[in-house]
């Protein structure tokens, strides 16, 4: 029998040296037990960021598998900074011991992601998928001194469990109405007429499994109505896993929706039944998505807790792109995912800073940061206005995507119109919680006997150059304008 | 020869006690095997559709190759599973949903 691969080695060649690198140090942690924890992470840092950009300058580029692998990068730089913490809630204050693997596993985790991007059929984007969320259970869950660690690794295990049962039984009924595991807009088209034989009960067959398939993968993207683990796995993780998970997996999901959002192109201009259908549903989620994310974040005091929440709400503005489904929009899909991850990596890393030494994770120890601090608390004001959507930044540009594609949408579909006040209601509310944030730091004093912080270096670097890219990249298009 | 509706009627009924399964009880252990019960509905289903879909009596390898797969995966979940159950019994002494109560609004 012959068999015929639609896929090449050298695609995965990023991957497998992550997944290489990986095994390198887990065997390094079993025989060299004295050697430092932190080289590990040093040493997968480097390795996702050549993997990085390996991925950016090949042909053809892979934006979000390198958006993914940079953001690994930097989740393990801040497991860098983060030792102190780590040490306490695995094997007790100080001792090193059983530390590895949370350096080494974020490796695998993206090495799943890359393959994911390289995916063409459903076996491909399920294996890859569960190697992401594998990983991520086991790395949620890693802290086993701290209760909440324990409490999200389950909660996530048994949602992201649940939506694997969905995605797989979706795939099954896919299969058994089209006869392969191919995702192409020419086996969709077949499917829709009922195909070969012409049965009108393969279609419905049909938009049932496609309908499960979404429902996977929403649920990595965090869209309502299963965004329900968000928060809780977001607050409970250890801030490493939870940067990881709220940049690079939730890339992932992207990548899957995006997989499976695309064949269905041909079939969304104006007037057609099957594309009313997916613009409405959409409409709704991404409404749904906005409301949800953008009212839980209002009375939230746990900067970790307000920051799932604020993943919720951007995913919500990311999901406005699906509107228009056709090949441009990864782009799209692309750069509001870039503008969200420099942004909501440098709040990980501020967060990281205040654990370590204030001890807390709520929004009032950032207090006095403004006077104590002055640099720092310009730099983290730089990254949470860019998640509000303020002028002149990155998360601007943006934010005014979305508003174009939801316009652009409602040009073809006069029904969803009520969608734009929603949108434009929801980002004003962000602008709430964001600048809470830093009217902690500019309006708050700090309490009698509170130092101004000691800024680490790594979280120092990643700060400084996030907030400038932020600013470049927003305001660019007006320097091009000008020029 | 028992037709494909029947391997279907049992994998949904499958995939429904799991779901209902996961959603009702609050033993997490139970709750494992439910959501285990829901991959098998897909393995049904699977092998199910890769003879529905062959030619002259030979099936459609690729469903058979993702059952494996699924089947691979699922061993994975549990170990992991079974290792978060036990943490949290050696951190709370129970097991069931209720007790896990630190991360709320």
């Amino acid at each position: 029998m012959n068999i015929v691969s639609t896929y090449t080695w050298c695609q995965f060649a990023p991957a497998f040296a992550l997944v290489g690198l990986a095994a390198l140090l887990i065997l390094a942690d079993a025989l060299l037990p004295r050697l430092p924890k932190r080289i590990y992470a040093c040493t997968g840092a480097v390795g996702t960021f050549v993997a990085a950009y390996y991925l950016y300058t090949g042909s053809p580029s892979n934006f979000l598998g390198c958006i993914a692998a940079i953001a690994t990068g930097l989740s393990l730089l801040l497991a860098f900074d983060y030792k102190k913490i780590s040490c306490e809630s695995i094997a007790g204050a100080g001792n090193e011991e059983g530390t590895g693997e949370f350096y080494a596993l974020p490796l695998v985790a993206c090495a799943g992601i890359l393959c994911l991007t390289q995916a063409r059929d459903l076996v491909m984007l399920f294996v890859s998928l569960e190697v992401v969320t594998l990983t991520s259970y086991v790395l949620a869950g890693y802290f086993r001194r701290n209760q909440g660690s324990i409490e999200a690794g389950i909660k996530y295990l048994v949602l992201g469990a649940l939506s694997t049962g969905i995605l797989v039984y979706g795939t099954a009924w896919y299969f058994g109405m089209v006869g392969s595991f191919n995702i192409g807009p020419e086996i969709v088209l077949s499917a829709l007429k009922g195909g070969v034989a012409g049965t009108p009960q393969l279609a419905v067959g049909f938009m049932l499994a496609t309908a499960l398939l979404f429902a996977g993968a929403l649920f990595k993207v965090g869209a309502a109505p299963m965004h329900v683990w968000i928060p809780d796995v977001y607050q409970g993780a250890p801030t490493p896993t939870t940067a990881f998970l709220a940049v690079a997996s939730k890339t992932a999901g992207f990548i899957v929706l995006c997989a499976l959002a695309l064949p269905f192109a041909p079939f969304c201009a104006p007037g057609s039944i099957i594309g009313k259908i997916i613009v409405w549903s959409f409409a709704i989620i991404a409404a749904a998505t906005l409301i949800i994310g953008n009212l839980g974040a209002l009375r939230q005091t746990n900067l970790k807790r307000l920051l799932g929440y604020s993943s919720i709400a951007q995913a919500g503005f990311i999901v406005v792109f699906f509107l228009n489904i056709n090949p441009l929009m990864v782009n799209l899909v692309g750069q509001y995912l870039l503008a969200y991850a420099l942004a909501t990596l440098a709040a990980f890393y501020a967060i990281a800073m205040i654990r370590i030494q204030r001890g807390s994770e709520e929004i009032a120890a950032f207090r006095g940061l403004g006077k104590s601090n002055p640099r720092t608390a310009f730099l983290i004001t730089v990254c949470f206005a860019s998640l509000a959507g303020v002028p002149l930044t990155m998360g601007f540009m943006v934010k005014m995507y979305s508003f174009v594609a939801a316009i652009t949408a409602i040009g073809n579909w006069c029904g969803i119109c009520w969608l734009l006040p929603i949108m434009v209601i929801t980002a004003a509310t962000g602008f709430y919680y964001y600048f809470k944030i830093i009217r902690a730091m500019y309006w708050e004093k700090a309490q009698p006997g509170e130092k101004a912080l000691q800024v680490p270096v790594c979280t120092g670097i990643v700060l400084t150059l996030c907030a400038l890219a932020l600013i470049y990249l927003g305001t660019m298009p007006l320097l091009l304008i000008m020029s | 020869m028992i037709p494909l509706a029947h391997y279907l009627i049992l994998s949904g009924i499958l995939f429904s006690i799991g779901l209902a399964g996961v959603l009702i009880r609050k033993n997490i252990i139970v709750v494992f095997m439910c959501l285990e019960m829901m991959l098998t509905a897909a393995n049904v289903a699977l092998v199910a559709f890769s003879r529905a879909q062959g030619t002259a009596g030979v099936p459609v390898y690729d469903a058979q190759v993702l059952s494996l797969f699924i089947t691979g995966i699922a061993a994975a979940e549990v170990a992991i599973g079974l290792a978060l159950i036990v943490a949290m019994f050696r951190a709370r002494r129970s097991v069931e949903s209720t007790a896990l109560n630190t991360l709320k609004d």
